[in-house]
């Protein structure tokens, strides 16, 4: 590498250009051992990241088979409906449990936590490790019960169809869920145990970049709500094979105890999915707006007060369940509540864009994208919180429209964007922008006319999880399905773009996109023990010590001229 | 032109009667409960609210990236705000009113859902895998649901195995059926239907399409997942005007005992195999149970079934098979049909019997008498082109 002349007084950047490119976390050490083994954050990441991917993929196929099946009523491409109710279930359990769930926590969390904190690694690195097998452990298990008769339940369980099915492979997929939850909880306490010890000097609570808050929040809940869906899950097991009777109504249970207990896990399972992405949005706008985010306190807070929310609002899910009228008009007020700090939160990150300085980099177009999609999300919501129009809504592809509105356009999407924002930092290599933008907006409208396309189809009355359906409801199946197909063909672009990175990609600077926080002020990849020295730090959403630099390609942070860092620096005006 | 005043008027309260149920909208299928008019009026309100703070987002988004866009090279803007306390307050302050307004409006539409009239009537439901089965005060029973027009109706729901939903989209009207306990739906139509066929259970009665505008009648699914049928449980309501509708009932709770012991099988066979039709062809096609094609001499000629167990006749297979249908399970069949008991008596499956007898001269596709043969003495029909 050849040496640059620097600028004076630019001491960090410095050392990351000083750095010899050939010791970093990849190349630190080799061969697959090295890997097995490791302890070392950003390759567990790195590995949780293509496994998630991989996942994602088989997930995917699943989806597509779906929606070509659905092209016309009756057989399509399969002809029994015990096939095609395997394939949605297989598609809703992996892309719950083996995707989202992990995708931003355990893959892109593990990679960027300890850096954005400046530390070497996370507080528990061999727990940290364990939950990776753990993941593994469940997803083996998850694709032999396959192999043991698959599943058909729907990836919600529900009894007395779980406990009665005949299919082979429901133990082992709820053994595989439970597992996964242990990963899941055990990523969620180290994640809480190294944001409260580990943060650097100068970094107060108040001074965490977004994203950390994000992780924090979701943590929490990781940790609270995760133990309730393993105990029941091994009660729905119990139950399965030696009937005691607890969800069975024939011996004094009661089914609908079930779904009280499934739904307090998996609401607050919905804020472990939307929450990081939430935190992923901040970062990618307040870092492309080049100013500081509107709000900060507010978007801080509202992520633990989402999580906090999010532990009371379960029954919203069993408004026609035979729950009573009393307990439905409870859960609706509260359900409300949580629409609140989601709108607000909208709001700040709108307001960040103005006055700012925006960049149209390829993460910014997805963020740009989540906010779109999120809006409609959330405010579809309301629908479904609102009593008199759930019942009518409930069950429908309303609903499902809705969920993937939440789910995939808001934290897949904010996923795809994180990945786009972190890939230069995790892989040290620029990827197409122009591909990768394209391959966003064609995921983009595939996307909303694949689902928006189901919020009719909802609403005029088509049941969810249906193999067959009637006629006139087929024009909006196969307006969905071409959706699907565009989709896929962006997903694959976006592949492709990402991927041909490592063929000639440009070597990624440090800082590609400006950002402040700490992960940027290391080299792109990050060296394996990440910081020589903890570093300090100061506000990470002040961009003002943030400059361009030509010959890099790229941006630095010029720290010393922050009087919270550097206190011999010329004070600034206080905003 | 003082004449004209009061003949308008008529004109119009005559508009007003037949005005039927409200044209299906962008969103909403035709709403033909009382209800539903409330829910659609919700929805729009939440849709409108909708629309606006959509628009109001993307429009600023869109607004601010293009104004505010930032050209490489370029210094950054440095003075923005970083929070501004009163526009924080507003934008917190008013969408909480809003949900507010919708929670109070949603809730008391939904109190007028859930409290049936105390004056309404019953119709007991039984949901299985994979038919729903109605029953009405005089014993009636129906696999469509028919109910009087003008008068609150109430649902009580059952299920005899797993759960399932009853939807009536066209009435807004959902509600869970949970094996167990029991639960309640009910809802009021004022506008008649018609029924299909005058027959109603005259084997060989025009289908359903045939007779009556299919758009009319109401379709009725399940929408809570219970298995391979489940898309398959979808069935229809037919709104009838009170006098139709009491002859009806008076009609249906009768069928089966006016027609002749001899005549059962071709009468009353095909009706009664409809509800099997979900499971077991005619046509030797696998379903969920085995074909009936040829059922009769395959059970005379192996009376062991399952687990080496052993049957008298082979009629007494059959009928613990609908009574008692884990008794024989035949390999590689699962146990998955659900008892009959108390929904066909003696007689109906004495129906059945000779029908199984007697399957050659059935359409094997729809299971109805050939079109060959007579429909009241099941001989070829005389002077018959064959």
């Amino acid at each position: 590498m050849t040496t640059i002349p620097l600028p004076t007084g630019t001491p960090i950047r410095d050392t990351i250009e000083a750095r010899p490119e050939a010791d970093n976390y990849l190349t630190h050490t080799r061969g697959v051992l090295s890997w097995i083994f490791t302890l070392d954050h950003k390759r567990i990441g790195v590995m949780y990241m293509w496994s998630v991917l991989g996942s994602f993929l088989l997930g995917g196929i699943f989806a597509l088979l779906l929606r070509t099946e659905l092209l016309t009523p009756g057989p399509t491409i399969t002809e029994s409906a015990d096939t095609y109710n395997q394939w949605f279930t297989l598609h809703g359990a992996i892309m719950v449990f083996l995707v989202i769930i992990p995708s931003i926590p355990a893959a892109l969390g593990n990679i960027i936590l300890p850096i954005m904190l400046g530390a070497k690694d996370v507080a528990f690195p061999r727990l940290n490790l364990f939950s990776y097998y753990l993941w593994i452990a469940g997803a083996v298990l998850c694709v032999m019960s396959l192999a043991m008769g698959g599943f058909d339940t729907g990836w919600t369980f529900y009894t007395p169809y779980s406990t009665t099915t005949t299919t082979g492979g429901v133990i082992p997929v709820l053994t595989a869920v439970f597992i996964l939850g242990f990963s899941s909880i055990f990523t969620g306490l180290n994640f809480v145990v190294t944001v409260h010890k580990l943060r650097p000097p100068g970094m107060t609570w108040f001074r965490m970049p977004l994203f950390l808050w994000a992780l924090y929040a979701t943590a929490i809940i990781q940790v609270l709500a995760t133990p309730v869906l393993g105990i029941t899950l091994l009660l729905l097991i119990v139950e399965r094979t030696v009937n005691i009777g607890i969800f069975n109504p024939a011996m004094g249970g009661d089914p609908v105890l079930y779904q009280h207990f499934f739904w307090f896990y998996s609401h607050p399972a919905v804020y472990i999915m939307i929450l990081p992405a939430m935190g992923i949005i901040s970062e990618i706008i307040a870092i492309n707006s080049h100013r500081s985010i509107f709000g900060y306190r507010f978007i801080a807070l509202s992520s633990i007060a989402i999580a906090m929310f999010s532990f009371i609002v379960w029954g919203h899910h069993m408004f026609t369940s035979g729950q009573s009228a009393l307990m439905n008009t409870v859960f609706s007020a509260i359900s409300f509540s949580v629409a609140i700090p989601s709108a607000v939160k909208v709001f700040n990150w709108v307001a960040t864009l103005y006055k700012g300085s925006v960049s149209l980099t390829t993460p910014m177009w997805y963020a740009l994208a989540f906010l779109f999609l999120f809006t409609i999300g959330g405010l579809t919501g309301l629908h479904l919180a609102t009593l008199s129009t759930d019942v009518h809504l409930h069950d429908t592809y309303f609903v499902v429209a809705h969920f993937h509105y939440v789910m995939m356009g808001s934290a897949l999407i904010a996923m795809i964007g994180g990945l786009h924002h972190w890939w230069p930092k995790i892989f040290g290599r620029m990827y197409d922008e122009r591909l990768g933008t394209i391959a966003c907006w064609i995921i983009f409208i595939g996307f909303n006319v694949t689902f928006f396309t189901q919020f009719v189809l909802g609403s005029q009355g088509m049941p969810r999880r249906y193999y067959d359906y009637q006629p006139e409801f087929q024009v909006y199946h196969v307006i969905s399905t071409l959706g699907s197909y565009i989709m896929a063909f962006g997903f694959v672009l976006t592949a492709v773009s990402l991927f041909g990175s490592f063929f000639g990609g440009r070597r990624a600077p440090a800082n590609p996109w400006g950002g402040r926080s700490l992960e940027w002020q290391c080299a792109s990849p990050p060296p394996f023990d990440n910081f020589a020295k903890t570093p300090r730090v100061g506000d990470c959403y002040d961009f003002s010590v943030v400059h361009w630099d030509e010959k890099t390609g790229g941006y630095w942070v010029d720290e010393s001229a922050d009087p919270e860092v550097n206190p011999s620096a010329p004070p600034r005006p206080a905003h | 032109m003082t004449t004209s005043i009061p003949s308008l008027a008529a004109a119009l309260a005559a508009i007003a009667q037949a005005d039927g149920p409200t044209a299906p909208t962008f969103w909403m299928p035709t709403g033909a409960s009382t209800i539903a008019p409330g829910v659609d009026r919700t929805l729009d309100v939440i849709n409108w609210i909708c629309y606006v703070f959509f628009a109001l987002v993307v429009a600023l988004m869109v607004v601010f990236v293009v104004k505010y866009r930032h050209r490489k090279g370029e210094r950054f803007r440095s003075e923005f705000p970083h929070h501004n306390t009163p526009l924080e307050l507003t934008w917190t302050i008013i969408p909480t009113l809003i949900v507010i307004g919708i929670f109070v409006v949603g809730f008391r539409s939904y109190l007028d859902i859930y409290t049936a009239p105390k004056n309404a009537f019953d119709v007991k439901v039984t949901a299985q895998k994979w038919a729903w089965q109605f029953q009405y005060p005089n014993g009636a029973q129906s696999d469509d649901l028919y109910v009087p027009a003008g008068k609150p109706v109430r649902l009580v729901l059952r299920s005899s195995d797993v759960l399932h939903s009853l939807y009536i989209p066209d009435f807004r009207v959902k509600r869970d059926v949970v094996p167990g306990r029991y639960t309640y739906a009910w809802f009021q139509c004022d506008h008649p239907t018609g029924q299909p066929g005058k027959e109603v259970r005259d084997p060989n009665a025009a289908t359903v399409e045939g007779s009556l505008d299919a758009a009319q009648r109401h379709a009725l699914f399940c929408t809570e997942y219970c298995g391979t049928g489940h898309s398959k449980m979808n069935r229809y309501v037919y709104v009838l005007d009170e006098t139709s509708f009491d002859q009806w009932m008076v009609d249906q709770s009768q069928w089966l005992d006016k027609i002749d012991e001899d005549q059962l099988w071709f009468k009353a066979g095909p009706k009664i195999f409809a509800r099997c039709s979900q499971c077991h062809s005619l046509d030797g096609a696998d379903g969920i149970g085995p074909s009936w094609k040829g059922i009769v001499e395959r059970v005379k000629a192996y009376p062991i079934v399952g687990e080496g167990k052993r049957y008298a006749t082979w009629e007494d297979y059959v009928r613990t098979s609908i009574l008692v249908p884990g008794e024989y399970v035949v390999p590689p069949y699962a146990n998955a049909m659900p008892t009959f008991k108390g929904q066909l008596n003696d007689k109906a499956i004495d129906a059945l019997l000779g029908y199984m007898q007697n399957l050659d001269k059935f359409d094997p596709k729809t299971g109805k008498l050939l079109p060959t043969l007579d429909p009241e003495t099941a001989q070829p029909a005389a002077g018959g082109a064959k």
